[in-house]
C-alpha cells in the first residue's frame, strides 16, 4: 500500500515579477506523501526555491491549489537557517512560541530533537557560536520539534565537507523513516538525492518536467534536458536501425557505432540514446561484452578517490568514472583509443523531438 | 530671595531627568513601531520614509527648536496650546530630536536581519504576537543602542530647550540652559559644578544601559 498523500499541488502557477524580469512556475501534479522523501532538482533559477516556498504556504500561487490534509504542522527549513538569539535549547523552544503544549510537553520534545541531530551536548550553547554543520543541525531539530507532518528543506547540506553532508543525510533519512513525515528537498548534490529520494522530480525553467520514482527518473528521463540534470550526461543522437542483435534493437550513431538497447522503438525513429556514467564501461582490448564502438581518451581527471575519463565516440563526449588505483585507472592516458560498452538494460532512449 | 545653590541643583537636575525621560518614554513608544514597520515591511514610499528619518537624524536641534517655537507662538498652529516657554514645549522639541535617532537605529537594527528572517519564524508556526515579542528579543542590543543615542542626544541638547523654555527660573530651567546661563554671566565656578552634575548623569545612565546591553551578549 502507497503511502497516504499529505500534501497536493495541482495545476500550479505562479508568477513573479522584479526588475530584472517576470519569472513563472507551473507544476501539473506534485504530491508528498507520508514516510517519503521528494527529491526536487533543478539547475540555478529553475524555481526550486520558489516551489518550495509556495507549497509552505509563504507564496500565494497566481492560479491551482496546495492543499494540506495532514494532521501536522506544514514546516520549511531555509537554505541559511538563522539562529535566534539565545541557546541551542532556546532556539529549538521558540517552535512552541504561543503552542498550548504543557511545558514537560515541550521539554521533552525539544530534548528528543536535540538527540535526534546529536547536538544535545550544545543545548547551553550560544547559538550564534555554531559552525554551519551545528546550525543546519539545529534548524532541523528546531523543525523536527514540531513533530510536522510535511517538513520542506531548501538545500540542507549545502556549505558542509562531504563528511558533514554524509553523516547528516544518515540522520536526516533516519530521522524521516522514525516519524513518518513526508519530506520535500531541494539540493544540487546528486549523490544526496540517490541516497535521501524515494521520489524526484525535476524542474526545466519553471516548469515541472517530470516527477517519478527515483529510479524511474534517474534511468529513464523524459527528455535530454531532464537526463543532464539528473546525471544521465552520456548524450548521443541516433537512428534505430532495422537489424537486430538477438531481440535487441539497435541504434546507429555512427558507421562503427552501434547501440543495442532492451527499449522498443520503431525502425527508423530518431532518437537520443542516454547512458549514465557509471553504466558505461571502459577497456583497452577489444574483447568487450555489449561493444558501443572504441572511442579515444580526451581526458583523465583524478580526485584520489574517483578517476573521471572523458572520451571522443562517434564525435560526442562519453564520460565514465573508474576506481582511483584500481587497474585501468593506474595505466589510461589522453590519446588512447579505447572499446567502450554498455548493458542494454542500461541504454535509455528518448525520442529526438527535434527534427 | 533666590534659592541656595544646592537645593536649586537638585531642583534644576530632577527637572532635567523628567523632562528627558519623558522624551525617551514618548520617542521609543512611537518610534520603535515606526522603525520595527520600516525595516520589516516594503511599501510603496519606503524609501522617501526613510530618507526623511535619515535627515531627522543629523538635523540640527536649534533648527527643531525653531520649529517647534513657530508652531506654538500665540499666531502659530498650535498657539492655542499655549505650551511655549513650558516643560510640554522643552519635551515636545526633545521627542522630536530623539525620535529619528530612534526610528533609524530601529530599522537599521531590524535591515541587519537574514532576509528571510521573518518567513523562517513563520515557517514554524509561531503567532504574530510571538513573532513580535520575538523580533525584539533578536533585535535588542540595537534597541539598546537606540536609547542610549537618544538618551544621549536630549540630555546633552541646549539649543531647542532654551528657544522653547525660556530658561526660566523655577519652572523650565534645566542644567544644560543653566551652565549655558552660568557661563555667559561668568560664573564658571557654578557652570564647572552644573557641567560635572550633567556629565556624571549621562555616565550612570549609560553606565547602566551598557550593562544591561552587555548582560544580553552572555
Amino acid at each position: 500500500m502507497s503511502n497516504p498523500t499529505l500534501l497536493s499541488a495541482r495545476d500550479l502557477r505562479v508568477e513573479l515579477r522584479s526588475r530584472r524580469g517576470s519569472f513563472q512556475l507551473t507544476a501539473d501534479a506534485l504530491d508528498l506523501r507520508g514516510r517519503e522523501a521528494l527529491v526536487i532538482l533543478g539547475a540555478n533559477g529553475s524555481g526550486k526555491s520558489t516551489l518550495m516556498r509556495t507549497l509552505a504556504g509563504l507564496e500565494h500561487p497566481d492560479g491551482g491549489t496546495v492543499v494540506s490534509v495532514a494532521t501536522g504542522p506544514v514546516t520549511m527549513v531555509f537554505q541559511r537557517p538563522a539562529p535566534f538569539a539565545g541557546s541551542v535549547a532556546h532556539n529549538v523552544r521558540v517552535s512552541f512560541l504561543g503552542s498550548k503544549r504543557s511545558s514537560v510537553d515541550r521539554r521533552v520534545r525539544v530534548e528528543e530533537a536535540l538527540e535526534r541531530f546529536k547536538i544535545d551536548h550544545l543545548a547551553e550553547h550560544r547559538a550564534a557560536t555554531l559552525s554551519g554543520g551545528e546550525l543546519r543541525r539545529l534548524a532541523l531539530a528546531r523543525a523536527f520539534a514540531l513533530h510536522p507532518a510535511v517538513l520542506l528543506l531548501d538545500e540542507p547540506f549545502a556549505g558542509l565537507d562531504a563528511d558533514g553532508q554524509a553523516a547528516l543525510s544518515l540522520d536526516l533519512r533516519r530521522a524521516i523513516s522514525d516519524t513518518g513525515v513526508a519530506v520535500a528537498m531541494v539540493t544540487h548534490d546528486m549523490r544526496r538525492a540517490m541516497l535521501l529520494a524515494d521520489r524526484i522530480a525535476v524542474l526545466i525553467d519553471g516548469k515541472l518536467a517530470q516527477i517519478g520514482l527515483r529510479d524511474d527518473v534517474l534511468e529513464r528521463p523524459a527528455t535530454p534536458e531532464i537526463a543532464q540534470v539528473v546525471g544521465m550526461t552520456n548524450l548521443a543522437r541516433g537512428v534505430v536501425s532495422a537489424d537486430l542483435r538477438g531481440d535487441l534493437a539497435l541504434v546507429e550513431v555512427g558507421p562503427e557505432h552501434r547501440v543495442a538497447t532492451q527499449a522498443e522503438c520503431p525502425p527508423g525513429t530518431r532518437v537520443w540514446i542516454g547512458i549514465r556514467p557509471e553504466h558505461l564501461k571502459v577497456d583497452v582490448g577489444r574483447g568487450t561484452v555489449d561493444p558501443i564502438g572504441k572511442g579515444v581518451v580526451r581526458g583523465v581527471v583524478n580526485d584520489g578517490v574517483t578517476v573521471t575519463v572523458r572520451v571522443d565516440w562517434a564525435g560526442t563526449e562519453l564520460r565514465t568514472f573508474l576506481m582511483a588505483g584500481r587497474g585501468l585507472a593506474r595505466s589510461l592516458e589522453v590519446g588512447a583509443e579505447v572499446s567502450l560498452s554498455a548493458s542494454p538494460e542500461h541504454v535509455h532512449l528518448i525520442p529526438d523531438r527535434s527534427v | 530671595m533666590n534659592p541656595p545653590f544646592d537645593a536649586m541643583l537638585i531642583e534644576i537636575t530632577a527637572r532635567t531627568l523628567a523632562v528627558c525621560l519623558s522624551a525617551l518614554a514618548i520617542s521609543l513608544a512611537v518610534g520603535l513601531p515606526i522603525g520595527i514597520a520600516l525595516g520589516s515591511r516594503r511599501f510603496k514610499g519606503r524609501v522617501a520614509a526613510v530618507s526623511l528619518i535619515n535627515t531627522g537624524m543629523g538635523a540640527p536641534p536649534i533648527v527643531v527648536g525653531l520649529i517647534v517655537y513657530l508652531a506654538l507662538q500665540r499666531s502659530g498652529p498650535f498657539g492655542g496650546l499655549s505650551w511655549l516657554y513650558s516643560l510640554e514645549a522643552m519635551v515636545l522639541a526633545q521627542v522630536l530630536i530623539a525620535l529619528p535617532l530612534v526610528v533609524g537605529i530601529t530599522l537599521a537594527a531590524v535591515g541587519s536581519l537574514d532576509d528571510d528572517w521573518e518567513l523562517q519564524v513563520r515557517t514554524l508556526g509561531v503567532p504574530k504576537r510571538w513573532r513580535l515579542w520575538l523580533l525584539v528579543r533578536e533585535i535588542r542590543l540595537g534597541l539598546l543602542a537606540a536609547v542610549i543615542t537618544a538618551l544621549g542626544g536630549i540630555l546633552s541638547e541646549v539649543g531647542a530647550v532654551m528657544a522653547v523654555g525660556g530658561n526660566l527660573e523655577g519652572e523650565t530651567r534645566v542644567l544644560t540652559t543653566a551652565i549655558l546661563m552660568h557661563t555667559q554671566m561668568g560664573q564658571l565656578e557654578e557652570a564647572l559644578g552644573l557641567a560635572t552634575i550633567l556629565v556624571g548623569l549621562m555616565l550612570i545612565l549609560a553606565g547602566l544601559l551598557t550593562a544591561v546591553q552587555q548582560s544580553g551578549r552572555t
